[in-house]
C-alpha cells in the first residue's frame, strides 16, 4: 500500500468512528464539512480540471436542494424515493439545470463564460423568491425525513452516516472520472481547446458534459444539505455560496484532487468553530484567500507537496527548524491580526460608538475581548497586536534565512561532489 | 497516380480589405506527396487554415472526396479524414507527452463521451500511443511534461499527434522547422514511411527536403499558385526561379 492509501484508509476509519467522540453539535458541523467538501470537489472538476471558472455554482447546489425537498414532499409526504436515495433527486435537479445553463455558458470561454455563469446564478437568485410554488417564497420549503430500510433517520448520527456514505461514494466517482477518457479530455479542454477541435473532438459537447457532471455532483451536495436540514430556502442561491466554493477550492489548491476537499472541510470547520467568537468570519476567509493566492498559489495542498519535496531535498532534521519557525510566524501573525481585527470590529461597531458618545467626551469605555477589558485609548492595547505582528514577521524572516541556508548548503555540497570526481572531465 | 482527393477551386480569403489568398486552384492527388512552397507571407499557412476549417473561405471551393468542406467545423473535417499539424507548436503543454498523444489516439476509438471505462485499461489505445511514441523517437520522454521538452521534440510530438487519427490526407506545416540535420533527415524518412497510401501536403522551407520528399511541388506567391509540377519541372521553371528559388537552387 502506498502512503496515500494508508492516509485515506485512516481518514475513512476516523470518519466512521467520529460520532462516538463528538457532541451532536460537532457531528452537525462534520456533516456540513462533508457536504462542503463534495461541493468543492464537484466545483474543482469544472474550474480546476476543465479550466472553466464558474462564478455561479450556488445555482446547481440550490437546484439540487430544491429538487430533493420536493422529492421528499412528493406523494403526500411519503417521498418519491426512500430517504437514503433522496440525493439522487438532487443529482437530477442539479444536472438538468446544469445542462440548460451549461449549454449556453460553454459557448463562450474565459471571462465571458464566468460572466454568463454569474448572470444565470443572479437571475435564479432574483427570480426564486417570486416563484412561490417552487421555492416557497421567503419562508422556503420544509419536509420530513421518512424512516426507510430499517433506519428512522431521526438522529444526527444516522444523518451523518448517510452523508458520509454519499460523500465517500461521490468523491470516489469523481476521482475515477479523472481516469476515464472523458476525464482525460477534460484536462485537454483546459490545456488547449483549439487543438482538441483539430484532433476531431466536439469541444462544445465536451464542455457541456463536464459542466453537467459538475452540476450533478453539486446537486447531490445540495440534496444532502436538505436531507440533513429538512428545509430549503431561496437563500441557498445566494452569491455568497458561489463565492465560498471558489475561495475554498483555491485555498485548498486547484492542482490536486484532494486540495479542494481539504480546503472546503477546513474552512467550514473554522467557520463553525469561530462563528460564535467573531462576526468577521467572512473577513478572515477573504484575508486567508488573499494570503494563499499571494504566497502559495497552489493552495494548502500545494504547501504540503512543497514541504514533502523539501524534505527529500534537505532531509527531515534540517527542515524541522524551518517548519517550527514558519509555524510560529503563522501563529503570531494570525493572533496579532485576529486581535487587531476583533478590536477594531468592536471599536467601530455602532453599539460601541453609541455607548462612547453617551459617555463624557474624551473617555472611552473598555472593550471586552479574550476575557480581558482593554481600553482603546491606552497605547498598551494596540501594542499587543503590534508586538505579535512584529514578532511574527521576525520569525518569518528567520524561517526564510534558514531555507536560504539549506539551499546554499545543497549547492556547495553539489559543487564539492562534482569537484571530487575529476575523472569525469577527462 | 490516382484522381484528386482534395481540390481547391478559385479559393479566396480576405482579412478585412486585404486579399491574402487570391484565387487558388490546386489538386492533391490520392497517395501523392505534394509540397507547397513560397516566400514568407505568401499564404501557405492560410491555405492550411482554410482546408482544415480554422477559418472560412471568402469565395471558392474546397472539395474533399467529392464533398464541399469549405467553412465546415474543424472537428467535422478531421472526421472526414484530414489531419493537420501547426507551424506554431500546438500541443497540451502541461500534460505529459504520453497523455498528449493518447488524447489524439483516443478520438479514432470513439471514446469522446466515455466516462464508464478507465482509459489506462484500454490496451489498444495504449499500444497505439506507445507505437506512435516510438515512431517519433519520444518513448524515453513519455512521462515528460510536453511543454518542457526541447523545441524539436515538441515538433516530433506535433507530427505524431497529427498521424494519430489514421487520416487519409495529412497536412504538415513546416514540420521540421528548428530540427537538427540528423533529426530532419530522420523525420523526412519517417514522413515518407507513414504517408504511404495517404496523401500528404507539406509546407517546408528546406529545399533539400522538398525536392527529395515530394512527387509534386506547387509554388505559392502572393496568394496565387504560379506553378505546379514535378521537382524537376519546378527547378527549371523560369518564373519560379525569379519569384522564389533564386540562384541558390538554380546553381
Ligand atoms: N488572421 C489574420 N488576419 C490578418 N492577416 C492575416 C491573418 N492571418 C494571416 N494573415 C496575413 O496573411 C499573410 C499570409 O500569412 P501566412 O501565415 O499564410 O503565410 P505563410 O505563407 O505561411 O508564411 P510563412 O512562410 O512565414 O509561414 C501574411 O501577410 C499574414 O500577415
Ligand atoms: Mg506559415
Amino acid at each position: 500500500m502506498k502512503p496515500v492509501h494508508i492516509l485515506l484508509l485512516g481518514i475513512v476509519l476516523a470518519l466512521l468512528a467520529l460520532p462516538s467522540f463528538l457532541t451532536p453539535g460537532l457531528v452537525n458541523a462534520a456533516i456540513q464539512m462533508l457536504i462542503a467538501a463534495l461541493f468543492a470537489s464537484a466545483y474543482y472538476l469544472l474550474c480546476g480540471q476543465a479550466g472553466m471558472l464558474s462564478f455561479g455554482h450556488a445555482a446547481y447546489f440550490g437546484m439540487g436542494a430544491f429538487a430533493t425537498i420536493h422529492a421528499m414532499n412528493a406523494i403526500g409526504g411519503t417521498g418519491l424515493l426512500p430517504t437514503p436515495l433522496m440525493p439522487l433527486a438532487g443529482a437530477i435537479g442539479g444536472g438538468a439545470f446544469g445542462f440548460f445553463a451549461g449549454y449556453f455558458s460553454t459557448k463562450r470561454t474565459g471571462t465571458y463564460f464566468a460572466m454568463i455563469t454569474l448572470a444565470i446564478a443572479e437571475l435564479v437568485h432574483a427570480l426564486a423568491p417570486h416563484l412561490k410554488a417552487l421555492f416557497g417564497g421567503e419562508a422556503g420549503v420544509s419536509a420530513t425525513r421518512m424512516p426507510a430500510w430499517g433506519f428512522t433517520f431521526g438522529s444526527t448520527n444516522e444523518v451523518y452516516y448517510l452523508t458520509l456514505a454519499w460523500v465517500a461514494l461521490c468523491l470516489t466517482l469523481l476521482y475515477l472520472y479523472t481516469r476515464t477518457p472523458l476525464g482525460r479530455l477534460t484536462l485537454g479542454l483546459r490545456e488547449n481547446t483549439h487543438r482538441l477541435r483539430f484532433l476531431g473532438y466536439n469541444t462544445h459537447g465536451l464542455a457541456i458534459c463536464v459542466f453537467v457532471v459538475s452540476a450533478m455532483f453539486s446537486g447531490v451536495a445540495g440534496g444532502l444539505l436538505v436531507v440533513s436540514n429538512e428545509a430549503a430556502n431561496y437563500v441557498l442561491f445566494d452569491a455568497h455560496l458561489s463565492a465560498s466554493v471558489v475561495l475554498n477550492t483555491y485555498i485548498g489548491g486547484v492542482r490536486v484532487f484532494l486540495g479542494p476537499i481539504l480546503g472546503a472541510s477546513l474552512m467550514t470547520f473554522f467557520g463553525y468553530a469561530v462563528s460564535d467568537l467573531t462576526q468577521s468570519w467572512l473577513l478572515y476567509q477573504g484575508a486567508l484567500f488573499v494570503l494563499v493566492m499571494m504566497y502559495m498559489p497552489n493552495g494548502l495542498a500545494g504547501l504540503f507537496g512543497q514541504i514533502g519535496q523539501w524534505r527529500s531535498r534537505f532531509g527531515l532534521a534540517a527542515l524541522i527548524p524551518f517548519v517550527l519557525l514558519a509555524l510560529g510566524a503563522g501563529l503570531l501573525v494570525g493572533g496579532g491580526g485576529a486581535f487587531a481585527i476583533e478590536m477594531l470590529q468592536r471599536f467601530l461597531s455602532q453599539d460601541y460608538q453609541a455607548l462612547a458618545s453617551a459617555n463624557a467626551a474624551g473617555t472611552w469605555p473598555p472593550i471586552r475581548l479574550f476575557k480581558h477589558d482593554w481600553s482603546p485609548a491606552a497605547p498598551g492595547t494596540w501594542l499587543v497586536p503590534a508586538t505579535l505582528l512584529t514578532a511574527g514577521a521576525g520569525l518569518a524572516v528567520l524561517a526564510r534565512q534558514w531555507l536560504r541556508r539549506l539551499v546554499q548548503r545543497e549547492e556547495s555540497n553539489r559543487a564539492a561532489a562534482e569537484a571530487s570526481v575529476p575523472g569525469d572531465a577527462a | 497516380m490516382s484522381d484528386a482527393i482534395l481540390t481547391l477551386r478559385g479559393l479566396k480569403k480576405s482579412f478585412g480589405d486585404i486579399e491574402i489568398i487570391r484565387g487558388v486552384d490546386l489538386d492533391l492527388l490520392g497517395g501523392e506527396r505534394h509540397a507547397l512552397i513560397g516566400p514568407n507571407g505568401a499564404g501557405k499557412s492560410t491555405i492550411f487554415h482554410l482546408i482544415s476549417g480554422n477559418i472560412a473561405p471568402t469565395a471558392g471551393e474546397i472539395m474533399f472526396a467529392g464533398k464541399q468542406i469549405g467553412g465546415a467545423q474543424p472537428q467535422a473535417i478531421n472526421h472526414l479524414g484530414i489531419s493537420r499539424s501547426f507551424q506554431i507548436t500546438n500541443i497540451f503543454p502541461r500534460l505529459t507527452t504520453f497523455e498528449n498523444l493518447r488524447l489524439a489516439v483516443m478520438r479514432a476509438h470513439g471514446l469522446q463521451y466515455n466516462f464508464w471505462r478507465l482509459v489506462d485499461n484500454n490496451r489498444r489505445v495504449r499500444e497505439q500511443t506507445e507505437r506512435l511514441l516510438e515512431m517519433v523517437r519520444l518513448q524515453a520522454r513519455a512521462d515528460s511534461i510536453a511543454g518542457e521538452m526541447s523545441y524539436s521534440e515538441q515538433r516530433s510530438l506535433e507530427i505524431a499527434m497529427t498521424l494519430a487519427s489514421d487520416p487519409r490526407v495529412i497536412l504538415l506545416d513546416e514540420p521540421m522547422a528548428g530540427m537538427s540535420r540528423d533529426e530532419t533527415e530522420y523525420t523526412s524518412n519517417l514522413i515518407r514511411e507513414v504517408t504511404k497510401g495517404r496523401a500528404l501536403m507539406i509546407v517546408e522551407h528546406d529545399m533539400d527536403v522538398v525536392f527529395s520528399l515530394s512527387e509534386r511541388v506547387s509554388v505559392l506567391v502572393y496568394g496565387q499558385v504560379i506553378a505546379t509540377g514535378t521537382p524537376e519541372e519546378i527547378r527549371r521553371n523560369a518564373s519560379v526561379k525569379e519569384a522564389y528559388l533564386g540562384e541558390e537552387v538554380a546553381a
